[in-house]
């Protein structure tokens, strides 16, 4: 019987315990939503890499320029081995990324490798796998296609569908601007997405498409168990040439996805930021649902139900709505996590690696957690107030200013632990300088002061406008008294409405901030008029060059004045690969890249001896200074380099080396160019110059040529990208905050319908009574806001001076504007507003008498 | 003049259909001061709710000074409520978060009279009912006696044409009751408006004007 009753209860009040749900499975589904997105992202590249890799237990790299495949001819010829064991098993890789396209479709990047049939060990690609690939019965007659028809690649069955490509399909393959003709001569037919970005040819056809004749990217090597193997290992070690190493494969498969872990760790911590908001609103929707029936809970206990009977009764009620909370969060997750892949993956694409990401992967780790998270949430919500009212004498009715004076000293010590929770998270941020964990506990520490001060705030500011406009208008003075009155509604509302609004001033100031300091960047560092870069995927590839001949063609252009040079390579180190870019700059470019540490005037000539100036995110990931220095992986081995300075850099969160061109060339034997800057004489017009390049390079290298106009908004419309994740997960967390208002306020309605009654027997009309409701959760937005301002300048500078320092190492200018508080206003307003329209609504419609008789 | 004609209300109980009026009948004089008794559940409350247009007549008319308050709309009949009807309720219906004069300018407010007048007539009377030294206190720090009171005022302040009582003394103590009812019907008589009493205590109703018994929905006189 007791439980039949707790059952009506829920049925009755259909709208709440949808409202409650909807609150309660947004913020799973935001968590779920967010694993979906990264897990599938790193499970898509984790499939490549092991598509790729096979069965190799390890890698010989080189540097920029690869290795000389005469080594692998020579590990082959004279094998390794330790006597007792099998000798080690090698493949040679060459890979790179190209651009796929046709007349008929978009172009798509993709990641090309290149294997040999006869000595796979990593890609299956072995002569019956092509034949089964190719449609052939016959192995030989595919090893023939394969090895002789020019432009012979096979992909995925699924991304030839994708790309309109049939078996026998010509399209082109774009390497740093150059095209060259393939065929599809088969599709793997494969239901794993291993695949999915991968585009395999023959060693030799890699070879020359990236321009890598002679060259290896790596040799695979498959170490046998046991000793033996570690043996061999060690003498294939003292057999490798200078600028040669020798690397586990799967560390080099994490350190590819280490690059993404501050990005994943920020997504992450944002949908926390949901959850944490829809916890304080299962809190209020759990206690009001308890506090409505404390009469027929007293009832209960009158008749003899026991404390632990009413505790029971009220903890199931919570678990059973957090179980079905967290389900349908799942179902709602799964659907906003196959949207948020596609954001995931193209800042993946833009900053990190290729990966296609094909199919959305639920870790069962992230079920449990949303389970777990969904049930505990809603039970830890309903544990005070089951407590409490189970505590209770068995009187037939709690009064109801028993309860608000609990609520408002609650709110008294609240601001206790505000004060508390703020101090907390100042410390936290002085005591730990690097910790990327406890920035995000300082944050969360500060946006969960501002949650315990609102109530406070709302009771003081709704008192002061009870009083003040109340003395012109009984009617004001009902409005405001009735929110100061019913704290135990209001307060966690508003609470929850401050958090989200102080969460958005914080994101929304960050992401001005650093948008100010990166356009100012690139203001400074952008000195060129003109730049042409060879085009395709990944920033650091060697197959990104400017081929020679085009080169010489460009600079005959009439009209340009000078010219700098770089060349963008990833480089080898004892602390894993590392982004470097070797530049040969005009006097201009010395005087563009602001150095953050170190003085110019030394640092410059220092740089021109052979010193590195490194980036600040990269002096922050391996704590590196002036006077340090710096080691890397030379054609002739490793080398250490002096640290000449520190610069400012946004382009890469993982750090960048910068050395002088004839540096870079002495040591890594690579004269390639990636691409110019062009400064022009004065008078001459960018866009004639920018004509002419094009006509020079036409039908030789399709290269990236751009003002320094476009080149800036290129750069500005990839920030805005990344950030587009961050404003679909901010925008989730205030539609938590949303419902949990609306939620909030229907319960308050309920509780309220009487008075509102009785000022509508007395002459109240239907509008007048929705009003009254809008005011009052407009003011309540306008509290949120005051008590959101400072908070969310806080978050601000935690955002900018802790996380992104602590996550990526960048420093960033504060910037203020007055449109980010204008959008918080208009969010915390409109949100209010919105959320009163259905209560204002309802109200209005509501029967008077009816609502009377209920007392 | 308020005349009710054929006023018909019914209320879906389950499957039930509960006629509380059906085709109830009457007519009072302005300034008259009337009773209706009746039963527990027998309509009393629907028959004020649908005069002052909180509820809705399903069939039948209630005409006041010749104009048919049935036929208007929710808004139309919401201001001829805060114009000319004046409500006492048993269980007072103040509104908590307001002290006592405001409690009673509200009604005043909502008739558009505001600042200093509507201060001033809200205290006088609350003077009248006794209350003059109350009027920034409390209502819930008031005797069931005196929140009875502060209705009362609330219900006169604005001078109403006619005043609706339900069960007003029904949640007072017996000599309380007899403090609170004259205080009722002076002030009631004194401004001439119509008084319509629903009670269950026979002898108060029998000291007003006329008496009407609600029963099986109609209305009928009693004693004569």
């Amino acid at each position: 019987m007791l439980w039949a009753a707790s059952l009506r209860h829920l049925l009755r009040h259909p709208a709440q315990l949808a409202l409650a749900l909807i609150g309660l499975s947004l913020g799973v589904a935001t968590i779920i939503a967010v694993d979906i997105a990264t897990a599938s992202s790193q499970r898509a590249f984790e499939l490549s890499m092991d598509a790729v890799n096979g069965s190799a237990t390890h890698q010989i790299v080189g540097g920029p320029e690869g290795i000389d495949e005469r080594l692998y001819v020579e590990l082959r010829t004279h094998p390794v081995a330790s006597g007792s064991g099998a000798p080690l098993e090698l493949t040679p890789i060459v890979e790179g990324y190209v651009t796929v396209g046709s007349s008929a479709m978009a172009d798509r990047e993709m990641q090309l490798v290149g294997v040999d049939p006869l000595a796979g060990l990593g890609v299956a690609t072995s002569p019956a796998d092509l034949g089964r690939w190719a449609g052939h019965q016959n192995r030989i007659g595919a090893l023939r296609k394969w090895l002789t028809e020019r432009g012979s690649v096979v992909m995925a069955a699924g991304t030839a569908r994708q790309l309109g490509l049939e078996t026998g399909s010509r399209f082109r393959v774009g390497v740093g601007g150059v095209d060259y003709p393939a065929v599809l001569i088969g599709q793997i037919a494969q239901e794993s997405a291993a695949y999915d970005a991968l585009l395999l040819t023959d060693i030799a056809q890699a070879q020359e498409w990236l321009g890598r004749v002679g060259r290896l990217s790596r040799i695979d090597v498959r170490m046998p168990k046991g000793p033996e193997g570690e043996a061999e290992l060690a003498l294939l070690r003292q057999r490798l040439p200078p600028g040669v190493g020798l690397h586990e494969a799967q560390g080099r498969t994490r350190e590819s996805l280490d690059m993404t872990g501050a990005f994943t760790t920020n997504l992450k911590a944002m949908s926390l930021l949901a959850l944490l908001v829809s916890t304080l609103l299962i809190y209020g929707a759990v206690s009001f649902a308890v506090v409505q029936r404390r009469r027929v809970i007293g009832i209960l206990r009158a008749l003899g139900a026991t404390r632990a009977e009413v505790l029971l009764i009220v903890l199931a009620e919570a678990a059973v709505l957090g179980v079905v909370g967290a389900g349908l969060g799942l179902g709602l997750g799964l659907l906003i996590g196959r949207e948020l892949i596609v954001l995931v993956s193209r800042t993946i694409n833009d900053l990190y690696f290729v990966v296609a990401v094909s199919e959305a992967v639920l870790p069962v780790s992230s079920v449990v957690k949303a389970l777990l998270g969904g049930f505990g949430t809603a039970l830890a919500a309903a544990l005070l107030p089951a407590l409490e009212v189970a505590g209770s004498a068995p009187q037939l009715s709690l009064r109801r200013s028993v309860l608000e004076a609990r609520a408002v000293n609650l709110a008294r010590r609240l601001i206790v632990v505000s004060a508390v929770l703020a101090a907390g998270a100042g410390i936290v941020v002085m005591v730990s300088t690097r910790s990327l964990f406890a920035g995000f506990a300082a944050l969360f520490m500060l946006l969960l002061s501002v949650a315990a001060i609102t109530p406070a705030v709302l009771r003081g500011l709704a008192r002061a406008a009870a009083h003040f406009v109340g003395r012109a208008s009984p009617i004001a003075r009902l409005a405001f008294g009735d929110i100061a009155a019913s704290l135990s509604r209001t307060g966690v509302a508003v609470a929850a409405l401050g958090m989200a609004v102080a969460a958005m001033i914080g994101v929304s100031i960050m992401v001005e901030s650093f948008r100010e300091s990166l356009r100012d960047w690139l203001g400074h560092t952008m000195r060129a008029d003109v730049y042409v870069t060879a085009p395709g995927p990944g920033a650091d590839r060697p197959e990104r060059r400017i081929e020679p001949g085009v080169m010489q063609a460009l600079l005959a252009i009439p009209g340009i004045a000078s010219h700098s040079e770089s060349r963008q390579v990833e480089v080898e180190s004892p602390s894993g690969p590392l982004a470097m870019s070797a530049l040969r700059l005009t006097r201009v470019g010395y005087s563009a890249l602001q150095l953050a540490a170190g003085d110019a005037a030394r640092a410059w000539p220092a740089f021109e001896r052979g010193a590195v100036i490194v980036s600040e995110p990269l002096a922050w990931r391996l704590q590196l200074g002036l006077g340090k220095e710096l080691t890397l992986s030379t054609a002739s081995g490793l080398r250490r380099f002096p640290i000449a300075g520190i610069y400012r850099e946004y382009g890469n969160d993982r750090g960048n080396v910068l050395i002088s061109l004839e540096q870079y060339r002495r040591y890594w034997h690579d004269d390639q160019v990636t691409a110019m800057g062009l400064y022009l004489a004065p008078g001459v017009e960018a866009a004639t110059v920018i004509a002419g390049l094009r006509t020079a390079a036409h039908g030789r290298q399709a290269l990236l040529i751009r003002s320094n106009a476009d080149i800036r908004a290129i750069s500005m419309s990839i920030f805005e990208r990344t950030f587009v994740i961050t404003r679909v997960l901010y925008w989730l967390a205030a539609g938590v905050a949303a419902v949990g208002l609306i939620s909030s306020l229907l319960a308050w309605e309920l509780e309220r319908s009487h008075e509102i009654a009785i000022v509508r027997s007395i002459g109240l009309t239907p509008v007048g009574a929705g009003l009254l409701i809008e005011a009052q959760t407009g003011f309540m937005g306008l509290v949120a806001l005051v008590a959101a301002i400072p908070a969310g300048l806080l978050t601000a500078v935690v955002l900018t001076d802790v996380i992104n320092r602590r996550a990526f190492g960048w420093r960033i200018d504060l910037h203020l504007t007055v449109a980010q508080f204008t959008n918080a206003l208009l969010l915390a307003l409109v949100a209010a507003l919105a959320a009163g329209v259905y209560p204002a609504w309802r109200t209005a419609r509501a029967s008077i008498a009816g609502d009377i008789r209920e007392e | 003049m308020l005349i009710l004609k054929q006023l018909c209300r019914s209320f879906h109980e389950g499957g039930r259909v509960h006629r509380v009026l059906d085709h109830a009948d009457a007519r009072i004089e302005k300034g008259a001061a009337v009773a209706v008794v009746g039963r527990s559940g027998s309509g009393k409350s629907t028959l004020l709710n649908v005069i002052s247009g909180i509820d809705q007549a399903d069939d039948g008319t209630v005409e006041y000074d010749g104009r048919d308050i049935t036929a208007l709309l929710e808004p139309a009949r919401t201001l001829f409520r805060r114009q000319h009807v004046g409500f006492v309720y048993q269980f007072f219906n103040l509104i908590p978060t307001l002290d006592v004069e405001e409690n009673v300018r509200l009604a005043l407010e909502l008739n558009g009279v505001r600042g200093a007048e509507a201060r001033r007539r809200s205290a006088a009377l609350l003077g009248e009912v006794g209350l003059g030294d109350r009027l920034h206190s409390a209502v819930d720090q008031l005797s069931g006696g005196e929140q009875q009171r502060v209705a009362i005022a609330r219900a006169l302040v604005h001078e109403p044409a006619l005043v609706l009582a339900d069960e007003p003394t029904g949640n007072l103590d017996e000599e309380t009751a007899r403090q609170v009812f004259p205080v009722l019907v002076s002030l009631t008589r004194e401004r001439g408006a119509t008084l319509l009493m629903v009670t269950h205590d026979s002898a108060l109703a029998g000291s007003l004007d006329r008496v009407l018994e609600l029963r099986d929905g109609r209305l009928k006189p009693v004693g004569g």
